[in-house]
C-alpha cells in the first residue's frame, strides 16, 4: 500500500507530460459537440462581460448621487453665497440645477440598466452552465461507452493481468475527474482569465496609480496559494493513508468477528483501533491546522487589497484625482481579481486529476487486443466437433515459461477427453484454447480441420459450450440467465433445457418460478442451483463442443448427485472436454490425458493406464479417490 | 463554488425522527469539551462583530473624511472647500458621521492623518478577524475531531460487544457503512459546517440588526431580495436533491452492468454476448447522462440566480438610496447620506456568502443529525450476551462437556435448536452433520457463548459456561472456522492471534503441528510475510492450514471445528486432513463434518435435522441402523463410486444390501 502510494506518485511526475497529451486527446471529444462546445464559450463571455459591467453601472449611480449631493447643496445655498461659490468651483448654475433634475431619472436608468444585466447574467451564466454539463456529461457518456465496449472485447489474458475493482475505477472514477474537469475547470480557467485580464483592463482605464498599488498583492497570494498547495498535498495523502488503516481494522473485526471473539483478542483490537483512530485524529487536526488557517487567510488577503485601495484611493480623493465613484469601483472590481487568484489552485488540482486519469482511461482504450477476428476470417458454419490439437505450445507472454509444450492429440466427433493433473499442469489452459481465449504461441488448434485464428469468435464460440468452475449468473430472471447465450430462445426451449439439467424442479418451486430475479440484487441460489441453471444455460446452446471444468464445490449430497446425471445428459453425442474430479468421469472418458508441468505424461483409457502409468496410478489414488479415501481408511478405524 | 454546492446537493439525505433527542445526547459528548466550545462561541462573536464592523467604518472613512472632497473633486476643483463643507452639511449628503466630528478646518494633511488612522484601523479589523475565525475553526475541529474519535472508539467496542444474533440481523456491510458514511457526514458538519452555519446566521442577523439601527425603513427597502433569495434557494436544492436522487440510482445501474460485465467476462466471451451487453450498457449509460444533466441543470441554476439577486439589491440599495437622498428629506424621517449607501451596499454584498453557505449545508447538517442517530442506535442495540455479575473465572478443565435438553433461538419463537442433549467426554471427539439450516452452526456457537441457549443448560467439566467470564472460557476453546478468517499482518502474527506472548519457537511449533510450515517457509518472506486484506494472496488450502496453526498454539482442551466446504488441491487437503487429526488427538472435538474421513473417526455422531438430534452413534452404528444417516451417506456414496471402487467398503455395503 505505501509502497505502490510512493511509487504512483513518482509515475505521476514522471507522466506529467504524458498525462497532458491524454488529456489534449480527450479534450478532442469536444469536436463531437461542436454546437454545445461554440454555446457554452458565447454564455460564458457574455456572462463575464455582464459581470464586469456591474461595478462600472454602480459607479456610475455613486457618482450621479455624489454630483447631485454637490449640486444641490450649492443650489441650496443663499443667492449671494451661491453665486460666489459656484464662482469659485467654476460651475454653470444653469446646467448644474438641470443637472439636478436629470439625476433621479439618471439614477433609475441606471438601477435599471444593472437589474437588466443582472437577468442577462444569470441567463447566460445559467446556459453556460447547462450547456458545459450537457458537454461533459455527453463525453463521459462517450468514454464509458468506449472504455465499456473495448473491455467486453478484450481477451482473457487483459483480465488475468487486471483486477474488476481497477477497471471499474477507470470507467467511474477517472471518468469522473475528467468530465469534471471539462464540465467546471475549463470553462473556469477560460473564465477565470477573462476576469483577471478584463479586470485588470478596466482598473488600469479607471485609475493606473491605485493598479499599481494593488497589482503587487496578485504574485504575493499566488506564491501563498501554491505554497498550501504543496503544503496541503502530502498532509492529505497521510490522511488518507491513514483512514485507510482505521477502515481495514474496522473491517477486519467486523468480518473476522468470531475469531476476535473466539481468541479473545477483544482488548488487543480495541488498542489498536484505538491507536488507529488516534493517529488519524493527529493527522486531521495538523490538517485543520492548516486549513482552518488557509480561507481565513485568503480573505485576508483579498482584504489588504481592499484596505490599500481604501488608503489610497482616499488619498486620491483627498487630492481630487479621484471619484467617490470610481473609487467604489474599484473596490468592487478588486474582488473580480481574486476569485480567479482563488480559483486557480482548484482549476490546476483539477488539471491534474484530469490528466492522470485520462492517461488511465487511454490506456485501456489503447491496450493491444491479443485475440481478434483475423481479416477475411469466415464462418466456421456446422461442425462434427473434431477437435484436435497440433504439437501445441503455450506461454502467457513471448519469452515467459511455457505453460503448455508439444500438445498433440484429436478428440473424435462425440469422444469424452478427461484431463489430469495437479493444479498448474495446464489443464485450464488447454481448455481455453479450443474457444480462442487465448491463441497458441506454437502450434495449431483444428476443428473440423479449420484452425480456430481463421474463424470468426463468435462462429467458434457459438459452437462451444462452458460450464467453469465457479458459475457466475447475471442479474435478470432465471429465464434470462438460461437464454444468456440465446436471446431469441423460446420459453419451450428453455424449460426443456431447465428439465435436462434437473434445473426445472426446483426453479418451478420458486413462487416467480422462471421470472424470478437472480444475480447480485436477485434472491441467492444455492450453489448447486447455480451450477444447475448454468448447465441449462450450456445446454440450450446445443453445442457440439463441450467444455466442463467439473471440480467438486461442495454442494449437499443429494444435489451433487443431481448434477452429475445433468452432466452425464449434457455430454452426451458431444465433444466433450472435462477436467475432472470425478471419477465416474474418468472411467467413462474416451481418452484420458495425464499433464505435468504442461506436458502429457500419459494418455489412454482407464484400464490401459492403471497398468501402463504409474503416474496414474499415483494420482487415481491420491487425487481422484478423495472419495474412496474414506474406504481405505477403515482399516484404521478398527 | 459550484462543485461545492453540486457536492452537498448531490449527497444522499435523510431525515432523523428525533432530532431533540439526537442532538442532546450528540451535546453529552460536547459537554467534555465544554471550555473549547466556550472560546469558539467568544470567537464567533467577536469574529462576527467585526466583519459587521468594517463595512460601517468604510461608511464612515466616506461621511467623515472623503466626502466633503469628493463633493468639491466632483463640482471640478479643490479649493473654496471651507466655506462649501460649512454648508454641504445642511444637505444632509454626508451627515452620518459618528467616528470623529468632522473638522471644517482641518487642512488636508490632518484630513489624510485622520483618515489613515481609520484605514489602518479597519486594516487591523481585517487582520484581526482572520487570526480570530483560523483559531475558531481549528478550536471547533479540534472538538469536533475529537467527539467523532471518541464516539468511534465506543461503536467498536460495542461491536465487540454485540452476539452473533446481532448479525444474524443485521449485515456487517450495513453497519460497516454507518460507521464509515455516517460519521463521514456528521464530520463534515461537527467542525467547519457547525461554525459556518452559526457564525453565518450570526452575521446576517447582526447585520440586518445594524442596518435596522441604522436607519429602519431604509433597512427594510435593501432586504427585500432576501426572503426571495432564501426561497429560491430551497426552492432550487429541493429539486437538485430529487434529481440527484434519480441520477443516483441511475448511476448505481451503471455501475451494477459494470461490475457485473467485467467480473464475468469470460462468461461473456464465451456465450459471445459482447454486442447485446454493449447495447444494454448503452441504454443505462445513457440514462445515467440525462438524469445527471438534468440534476446539474438545478444545481447550475442556483448560483446564477442567487447572484443576479444580489446584484438587484446592489441597484436597490443604491437606485432607490441616491433618489431618496436627493429628494432630501430622507426616508420616513431618517436622513440617508452617501456614506450610508456605501455601507449599506457593503451589507448587501456581505450577506450573499452566509445564505449560499446556510443554504447548501442545511441539507448536510440534516443528514449528519439522522447519521449519529443511526450511530447512536447502534450503540442502543442491547449487549446479549454479558458475564453475570459474578460470574468466577473458569479453573483449567478437563473437557467434559454436557449439552442438556438445550433450545435456542435467534429470534423469538422461531426456535433453531430444540431439546439437544449431548455429553463428551474429555478427549472425545463429535461429529455433527445434516443438511444446510439443521442447527450446526448453532450448536457449536453456544459453547464458546457466542450466543446463549434459551432453556436447558451447557456445561463443562459441571461448570454452566454462563457462570464463568466469557473470556476465561473462551481461553481454553480453540475454534476453526469454516472461512479462515486472517488480518492484515504477518504470517508470525497471525498464527500468534491467541496468544500474543507466544515465542516465535513457538509459533513455528505450531505451524509445524499444522502442517504449514512447509508452505510459509516457501513465501517470499517466510514468517514475516505480509498478508494482504483478509490472507489474500494465499489459497483457500494455505488459509485453513494457518487458521489450524493458530488454534494449536492456544493448546485448548475444547476444540471446535467448523470443515471448510470449499474444494482445495489435493495436496493441501491431504495436509489438512493431516494437521487436523494431530489437532483432534486428545482433545474434546466438535466438527461440524463435510469429510468422510472424519466423521468415521469420530467418536460419536450426531445427525442433526430441523433443530433436532434424529440419529446419534458411530458412523458404522449408524449405517447399520439405515435411517436418514445411511440416506445422506449412500447419496454421496453412489455418486463417488462405481462398482470398482467398491471392493474395500464391500463389508458395509454388503449391510446395506437389501434396502438398496
Amino acid at each position: 500500500m505505501q509502497l505502490s502510494g510512493s511509487q504512483q506518485a513518482g509515475k505521476q511526475k514522471a507522466g506529467g507530460r504524458a498525462n497532458l497529451q491524454s488529456l489534449g486527446r480527450a479534450l478532442n471529444y469536444l469536436t463531437k459537440y461542436p454546437r454545445l462546445t461554440a454555446g457554452a464559450t458565447v454564455a460564458l463571455i457574455i456572462a463575464t462581460a455582464a459581470q464586469l459591467v456591474v461595478p462600472q453601472l454602480l459607479q456610475r449611480i455613486i457618482d450621479t448621487i455624489v454630483t447631485s449631493a454637490t449640486h444641490q447643496g450649492i443650489l441650496n445655498l443663499p443667492a449671494n453665497i451661491q453665486a460666489i461659490a459656484a464662482q469659485k468651483l467654476g460651475l454653470d448654475l444653469v446646467a448644474a440645477q438641470a443637472e439636478l433634475d436629470a439625476a433621479p431619472r439618471a439614477l433609475i436608468t441606471a438601477a435599471l440598466i444593472i437589474v437588466l444585466f443582472a437577468v442577462a447574467r444569470g441567463l447566460f451564466a445559467f446556459g453556460q452552465n447547462f450547456m458545459s454539463q450537457a458537454l461533459s456529461e455527453s463525453i463521459a457518456f462517450d468514454l464509458r461507452n468506449d472504455i465499456f465496449t473495448k473491455i467486453q472485447r478484450l481477451s482473457f489474458s487483459y483480465h488475468d493481468r487486471n483486477r474488476t475493482g481497477q477497471l471499474m475505477i477507470r470507467a467511474t472514477d477517472d471518468v469522473e475527474r475528467l468530465r469534471v474537469f471539462i464540465g467546471q475547470g475549463l470553462l473556469m480557467a477560460l473564465q477565470a482569465l477573462i476576469l483577471l485580464v478584463g479586470t485588470l483592463a478596466i482598473l488600469t482605464w479607471t485609475n493606473i496609480r491605485l493598479t499599481l498599488v494593488v497589482l503587487p498583492v496578485l504574485p504575493l497570494a499566488l506564491g501563498i496559494f501554491m505554497l498550501f498547495g504543496i503544503i496541503a498535498q502530502p498532509l492529505f495523502v497521510e490522511v488518507q493513508k491513514r483512514l485507510g488503516r482505521v477502515n481495514t481494522t474496522l473491517q477486519e473485526n467486523l468480518a473476522g468477528l468470531k475469531v476476535v471473539k473466539a481468541f479473545t483478542a477483544e482488548e488487543r483490537e480495541e488498542k489498536r483501533f484505538h491507536e488507529n483512530i488516534d493517529s488519524y485524529l493527529d493527522q486531521r487536526i495538523k490538517v485543520s491546522r492548516v486549513f482552518s488557517f488557509l480561507f481565513p487567510f485568503i480573505f485576508l488577503i483579498a482584504n489588504l487589497g481592499q484596505g490599500a485601495v481604501l488608503y489610497f484611493g482616499g488619498r486620491q480623493i483627498i487630492d481630487g484625482t479621484l471619484t467617490l465613484g470610481e473609487w467604489q469601483k474599484f473596490s468592487l472590481y478588486l474582488v473580480y481579481v481574486f476569485i480567479p487568484m482563488g480559483q486557480l489552485g482548484f482549476i490546476i488540482s483539477l488539471m491534474a486529476q484530469a490528466g492522470a486519469s485520462a492517461d488511465r482511461i487511454f490506456e485501456i482504450l489503447d491496450a493491444k487486443n491479443d485475440v481478434e477476428n483475423k481479416p477475411g476470417a469466415i464462418d466456421l458454419g456446422e461442425i462434427d466437433g473434431r477437435v484436435e490439437f497440433k504439437d501445441v505450445s503455450f506461454r502467457y507472454f513471448p519469452g515467459g515459461e511455457a505453460v503448455l509444450s508439444h500438445i498433440a492429440f484429436t478428440a473424435e466427433p462425440g469422444q469424452t477427453v478427461a484431463l489430469l493433473g495437479a493444479t498448474g499442469s495446464g489443464k485450464s489452459t488447454i481448455i481455453n484454447l479450443i474457444p480462442r481465449f487465448y491463441d497458441v504461441s506454437e502450434g495449431q488448434v483444428l476443428i473440423d480441420s479449420h484452425d480456430v485464428r481463421d474463424v470468426t469468435l463468435e462462429s467458434l464460440r457459438q459452437h462451444i459450450g462452458i460450464v467453469l468452475q465457479e458459475t457466475v449468473l447475471f442479474s435478470g430472471s432465471i429465464r434470462d440467465n438460461i437464454a444468456f447465450g440465446r436471446p431469441d430462445a423460446s420459453d419451450d426451449e428453455i424449460i426443456a433445457a431447465a428439465k435436462a439439467a434437473a434445473a426445472h424442479d426446483f426453479i418451478s418451486g420458486f413462487p416467480q418460478g422462471y421470472d424470478t430475479p437472480v444475480g447480485e440484487r436477485g434472491a441467492t441460489l444455492s450453489g448447486g442451483q447455480k451450477q444447475r441453471v448454468a448447465i441449462a444455460r450450456a445446454l440450450l446452446m446445443d453445442p457440439h463442443i463441450l467444455i466442463l471444468d467439473d471440480s467438486t464445490s461442495s454442494v449437499d449430497l443429494n444435489t451433487e448427485y443431481e448434477i452429475q446425471k445433468a452432466l452425464d445428459q449434457l455430454m452426451k453425442g458431444r465433444t466433450s472436454f472435462v477436467i475432472a474430479q470425478r471419477i465416474s468421469t474418468v472411467l467413462n472418458a474416451d481418452l484420458i490425458l495425464v499433464l505435468d508441468k504442461g506436458s502429457i505424461v500419459a494418455r489412454g483409457k482407464h484400464e490401459e493406464l492403471m497398468e501402463a502409468s504409474p503416474i496414474y496410478a499415483e494420482i487415481y489414488h491420491s487425487q481422484l479417490a478423495e472419495d474412496i479415501a474414506p474406504a481405505s481408511a477403515q482399516p484404521d478405524l478398527n | 463554488m459550484m462543485d461545492r454546492q453540486s457536492q452537498f446537493l448531490g449527497m444522499e439525505t435523510s431525515k432523523a425522527r428525533s432530532v431533540r433527542g439526537t442532538l442532546v445526547r450528540l451535546w453529552h459528548y460536547f459537554q467534555r469539551y465544554g471550555l473549547i466550545l466556550l472560546l469558539v462561541g467568544v470567537l464567533v462573536i467577536s469574529s462576527t462583530y467585526m466583519q459587521v464592523l468594517i463595512p460601517d467604518l468604510t461608511g464612515q472613512a466616506v461621511d467623515c473624511y472623503l466626502g466633503p472632497y469628493s463633493m468639491a473633486a466632483a463640482a471640478g476643483g479643490g479649493a473654496a472647500l471651507g466655506s462649501f463643507a460649512d454648508n454641504a452639511e445642511q444637505a444632509n449628503a454626508f451627515s452620518n458621521c459618528w467616528y470623529t466630528t468632522p473638522d471644517i478646518t482641518a487642512t488636508a494633511g490632518e484630513t489624510l492623518a485622520g483618515f489613515g488612522r481609520l484605514i489602518l484601523l479597519i486594516v487591523g479589523l481585517y487582520v484581526g478577524s482572520a487570526v480570530l475565525s483560523g483559531f475558531m475553526f481549528y478550536m471547533m475541529s479540534w472538538a469536533g475531531y475529537h467527539v467523532l474519535r471518541d464516539l468511534q472508539a465506543q461503536v467498536f467496542n460495542h461491536i465487540h460487544q454485540l452476539s452473533l444474533g446481532f448479525f444474524t440481523k443485521h449485515e456487517a456491510g450495513d453497519v460497516m457503512s454507518r460507521f464509515t458514511n455516517d460519521s463521514d457526514t456528521l464530520q463534515q458538519v461537527i467542525g467547519f459546517g457547525l461554525v459556518s452555519v452559526l457564525q453565518g446566521i450570526l452575521l446576517i442577523g447582526w447585520i440586518i440588526v445594524v442596518m435596522f439601527q441604522r436607519n429602519a425603513p431604509f433597512a427594510l427597502i435593501s432586504l427585500v431580495t432576501l426572503p426571495l433569495m432564501v426561497i429560491i434557494t430551497r426552492w432550487f436544492s429541493e429539486q437538485a436533491r430529487k434529481a440527484f436522487r434519480r441520477a443516483r440510482q441511475q448511476i448505481g445501474n451503471v455501475n451494477a452492468d459494470l461490475q457485473e460485465s467485467i467480473s464475468a467476462v469470460r462468461e461473456v466471451q464465451a456465450f459471445s454476448r459482447e454486442e447485446e451487453n454493449i447495447q444494454n450498457f448503452r441504454e443505462s449509460n445513457a440514462a445515467n447522462r440525462d438524469a445527471n444533466i438534468r440534476a446539474q441543470a438545478y444545481t447550475g441554476a442556483l448560483g446564477p440566480a442567487l447572484e443576479g439577486l444580489s446584484y438587484v439589491s446592489l441597484a436597490v440599495v443604491a437606485g432607490i438610496g441616491g433618489l431618496l437622498m436627493l429628494r432630501g428629506g430622507g426616508l420616513m424621517g431618517e436622513t440617508i447620506s452617501v456614506g450610508l449607501i456605501i455601507t449599506f451596499i457593503g451589507y448587501t454584498q456581505q450577506f450573499n456568502r452566509p445564505v449560499q453557505q446556510i443554504s447548501t449545508l442545511w441539507a448536510t447538517i440534516q443528514s449528519a443529525i439522522a447519521g449519529a442517530e443511526r450511530i447512536f442506535g447502534l450503540l442502543d442495540e442491547p449487549v446479549e450476551i454479558k458475564d453475570k455479575p459474578n460470574a468466577i473465572v473458569m479453573p483449567p478443565i478437563t473437557g467434559h462437556v454436557v449439552y442438556q435438553d438445550v433450545f435456542a433461538e435467534y429470534n423469538p419463537d422461531e426456535p433453531i435448536l430444540r431439546g439437544i442433549s449431548i455429553d463428551a467426554k474429555p478427549g472425545q471427539s463429535v461429529a455433527i452433520v445434516g443438511p444446510t439450516g439443521a442447527g450446526k452452526t448453532t450448536i457449536i456457537n453456544l459453547l464458546p457463548r457466542f450466543w446463549d441457549v434459551e432453556s436447558g443448560s451447557i456445561t463443562i467439566d459441571g461448570i454452566d459456561v454462563r457462570d464463568v467470564t466469557q473470556q476465561s472460557l473462551r481461553r481454553q476453546i480453540g475454534i476453526v472456522l469454516q472461512d479462515s478468517f486472517l488480518f492484515s499482518d504477518t504470517v508470525m502474527n497471525n498464527i500468534r492471534y491467541g496468544r500474543p506472548d507466544a515465542t516465535d519457537e513457538e509459533v513455528i511449533a505450531a505451524a509445524q503441528l499444522a502442517h504449514a510450515d512447509d508452505f510459509i517457509n516457501r513465501l517470499q518472506d517466510g514468517y514475516q510475510t505480509v498478508l494482504g486484506e483478509r490472507g489474500a494472496g494465499l489459497s483457500q488450502g494455505q488459509r485453513q492450514l494457518l487458521s489450524i496453526a493458530r488454534v494449536a498454539l492456544i493448546d485448548p482442551r475444547i476444540l471446535i471445528l467448523d470443515e471448510a466446504t470449499s474444494s482445495v488441491d489435493t495436496r493441501t487437503e491431504r495436509e489438512i486432513q493431516k494437521a487436523l487429526e494431530e489437532l483432534l488427538q486428545g482433545r474434546t472435538s466438535f466438527v461440524i463434518a463435510h469429510r468422510l474421513s472424519t466423521i468415521r473417526t469420530a467418536d460419536q455422531v450426531l445427525v442433526l435435522k430441523d433443530g433436532q438430534i434424529i440419529e446419534q452413534g458411530t458412523h458404522r452404528s449408524l449405517l447399520e441402523k439405515r435411517g436418514f444417516y445411511f440416506d445422506l451417506y449412500m447419496s454421496q456414496f453412489r455418486r463417488k463410486s462405481t462398482e470398482e471402487d467398491l471392493p474395500d467398503d464391500l463389508n458395509e455395503l454388503e449391510l446395506m444390501e437389501p434396502g438398496d
